[in-house]
């Protein structure tokens, strides 16, 4: 164990940042989850792909720069540093992208992940149905082989940014006869192919987060399929492994929350209670703890070893940790918390954050599951129902 | 950059681990809880595998490892429940000699002919000392009466992260135990480990004990590298082991049931060294108010470009 950065990483720290400092926006973006703040965040990803900042670690060839995960990590903590917008492409780059990287043809590397890295095109994942949410083997949407392509037919729901981005990733069932994970395919397509409807849904803040898909006989080339037929269950696990352990989350952000969180108590350090003073120090030191295992996973990688389920306590981690320090600024902002925006005209970052921390436990499968898989694949207790 | 343990690191935890599973049962533990508490033979065994100089230089006849292998090695003997004094002599006392450039004890500690009573004022007794003996909740500990004035802030932080690294162990021995007896325990027709009730709260006690086992590393290496802030490391390491290991055991006591409330249970020798060395160099109060100073103080610098500040 070494606990310093050799110069190189420091050089490469002090070039982040110069460059965050002179490109993040000064105004904080539109949120994301409307046609306008979308279009800003959008042109976020160009303004970064104009640095060549997508995706540091993918290989030059693939419009990234090759670097490590240490890397990566000083990258993500220089990007939070400087109050960096969401990452309009956050499921393309951190999900499917390595999993293309993984499981890819050369012929797909080269033609998803360089617009992937460079924000050209924006993708959503399409895996929840609406008879399929944490139960994702009950999938039921179909793809039918018809020569060189697939025709789909069925319904995802709650793809994030579905009803802008360009692209998606989903998983169909290609045999018929199949039950649950087996007969499933991960198959990419252009959610502008004739047939596919887009309906935004209203999320609870009023704005359009995600969005419906219907599906109507949709013709998808084979060689859009990622890995074999029949292997979706395998490739998703592989996407769902990024989501949860290293990619989705980096430490950075939890640590920019905290470090907001502290400055937030001075502010309202007279009227707080004792029990928030205790939250915010316990903000700051689980971000810490966070970032300290970040770490020690990325070295473990980097030294050949390999994520498993493990990421479902990272998950547990990430996510409750946000949605408690977003309920203590919420404690600490008292009447003020209500409010969209503050007597001076901005927006009260903390009610949209404390908003969409509680999709945390939900999303990326939701936080029963996580325990359930904790439970099982990590301690090996008996499955559910087991006699 | 690196946060890897290495595999020498990992190696030697865990041959420690292994020795201790097969030397150092629960029902040594009753042995000694019936019969005197300390056994020569087992300390001994301790010192024949090079424990007792792990920390002390290879010219005084020891290892000359560091706090990193030590914290894991203490970690180990807090699965272990190890009732001798190995932790606090070996893994505090040695390196705070060195530290004051004391050597002459050195080459009797590595061969295991001293120990070492560790009185500080932080704590109202001093554990395998002299004087009038005081009774610990924990039959496996010796405790004796001690007002010392002795406030050596480098010695509060080595025994402060070495109790951290002990806590972590005992959360994942006790974590260990529940899981256990989930699997064998049935009612209503099935393992009590296949209700999610029970599984849940066992993987919450897996979650903390996943996040602050990097935290005592890094706190130790803080140390070991005697940075500036290294203290607040060693509280926050404090502070995280303990709230792991306190959920567990209560965690655990419940997955058992009545059994779990008695005196059969292997169970509650873990639990009670997690009570001891909760309160043990330095309480929650007193660590988080070292974290306190750091963070709302201001005295350290916070942010996602600080992570091992
Ligand atoms: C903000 C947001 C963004 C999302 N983005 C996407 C996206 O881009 N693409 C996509 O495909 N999906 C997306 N989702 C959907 C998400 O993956 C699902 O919501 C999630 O998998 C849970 O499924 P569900 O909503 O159907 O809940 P359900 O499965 O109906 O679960 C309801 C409750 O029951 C619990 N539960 C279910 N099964 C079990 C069990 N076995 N044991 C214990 N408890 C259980 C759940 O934990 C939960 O508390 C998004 C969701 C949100 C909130």
């Amino acid at each position: 164990m070494h606990l310093a950065y050799t110069p190189e990483q420091q050089a490469f720290r002090a070039e982040v940042r110069a460059w965050m400092e002179t490109h993040v926006p000064k105004e904080p973006l539109v949120t994301l989850e409307c046609r306008e703040g979308y279009d800003q965040h959008v042109e976020w990803e160009r303004t970064l792909a104009s640095g060549n900042w997508g995706m540091v670690t993918w290989p030059e060839a693939y419009g990234g720069r090759g670097l490590d995960l240490i890397e990566w990590l000083i990258f993500e903590e220089e990007y939070f540093r400087a109050g960096g917008p969401n990452r309009a492409n956050q499921n393309g780059i951190f999900l499917l992208g390595p999993t293309i990287m993984e499981f890819g043809t050369e012929e797909q590397k080269k033609r998803f992940l360089t617009p992937m890295a460079k924000g050209e095109v924006i993708w959503a994942q399409a895996w929840s149905e609406p008879g399929a949410g944490s139960d994702m083997a009950a999938i039921s949407s179909k793809a039918v082989r018809d020569g060189d392509h697939y025709v789909i037919t069925g319904q995802k729901t709650w793809s994030s940014r579905a009803a802008f981005a360009d692209w998606g990733f989903g998983m169909f069932r290609t045999d018929p006869e199949s039950k649950r994970h087996k007969g499933l395919t991960f198959i990419l397509f252009d959610l502008n192919t004739p047939g596919i409807t887009r309906r935004p849904i209203r999320q609870l803040h009023g704005d359009t987060g995600f969005a419906e898909l219907f599906f109507d006989e949709v013709r998808v080339p084979v060689e859009n399929c990622l890995a074999g037929e029949g292997e979706g269950w395998n490739v998703a696990m592989a996407t769902a492994g990024f989501e949860r352990g290293l990619m989705l989350r980096s430490p950075g952000r939890f640590q920019a929350t905290a470090k907001r969180l502290v400055e937030l108590y001075r502010k309202h350090e007279a009227e707080a209670s004792p029990a928030a003073r205790e939250a915010v120090l316990q903000a700051w030191m689980a971000a810490q703890a966070y970032a300290y295992n970040t770490y020690a996973v990325a070295a473990k990688i980097m030294a050949g070893g390999k994520i498993g389920a493990e990421a479902s306590l990272n998950k547990i981690f990430w996510s409750e940790l946000d949605r408690a320090m977003h309920r203590t600024a919420m404690q600490l902002l008292g009447a003020q918390a209500e409010l969209k925006r503050f007597d001076d005209g901005s927006v009260n970052q903390w009610l949209e954050g404390y908003i969409f921390s509680l999709s945390g436990p939900i999303y990326a499968g939701s936080n029963e599951v996580q325990r359930n898989i904790t439970a099982e694949r990590l301690l090996g207790l008996p499955r559910v129902g087991a006699g | 950059m690196d946060m890897l343990l290495t595999e020498d690191q990992l190696s030697l935890a865990e041959t420690v681990r292994d020795y201790l599973a097969g030397t150092h049962g629960p029902e040594i533990l009753r042995r000694l809880d019936a019969d005197g508490n300390r056994d020569p033979a087992i300390w001994q065994g301790l010192v024949d595998m090079g424990l007792t100089g792990l920390l002390v230089p290879e010219a005084h006849g020891g290892l000359g490892m560091g706090l990193v292998d030590a914290a894991l090695l203490a970690t180990e003997c807090g699965r272990a429940c190890l009732a001798e004094p190995l932790v606090d002599t070996a893994f505090v006392g040695v390196p705070w000699l060195l530290a004051q450039g004391k050597t002459e004890q050195l080459a009797d500690i590595a061969a295991g002919r001293v120990t070492l009573p560790l009185p500080h004022a932080i704590n109202p007794w001093v554990a395998d000392g002299e004087g009038a003996p005081l009774q610990s909740v924990d039959p496996l500990r010796n405790l004796f009466a001690s007002a010392n004035d002795n406030a050596d802030p480098y010695l509060l932080d080595l025994g402060a992260l070495m109790s951290a690294a002990q806590l972590v162990g005992l959360a994942d021995a006790m974590l260990h135990q529940a899981v256990e007896y989930g699997k064998i325990r049935t009612q209503f027709g099935q393992p009590i480990g296949a209700f999610q009730a029970i599984k849940h709260q066992l993987a919450s006690c897996a979650v903390a004990i996943e996040f602050a086992k990097p935290v005592v590393w890094q706190a130790a290496q803080a140390l070991q590298d005697e940075r500036a802030s290294a203290a607040v490391h060693v509280s926050h390491a404090k502070v995280a082991a303990t709230d792991a290991a306190m959920l567990t055991a209560e965690t655990a006591i419940q997955v058992h049931g009545a059994m779990g409330y008695t005196y059969e249970v292997d169970l509650h020798f873990w639990m009670k060294r997690c009570w001891a060395l909760a309160g043990a160099w330095g309480t929650r109060a007193f660590h988080l108010k070292r974290v306190d100073e750091a963070v709302l103080g201001g005295t350290l610098p916070i942010g996602p470009e600080h992570t091992f500040a």
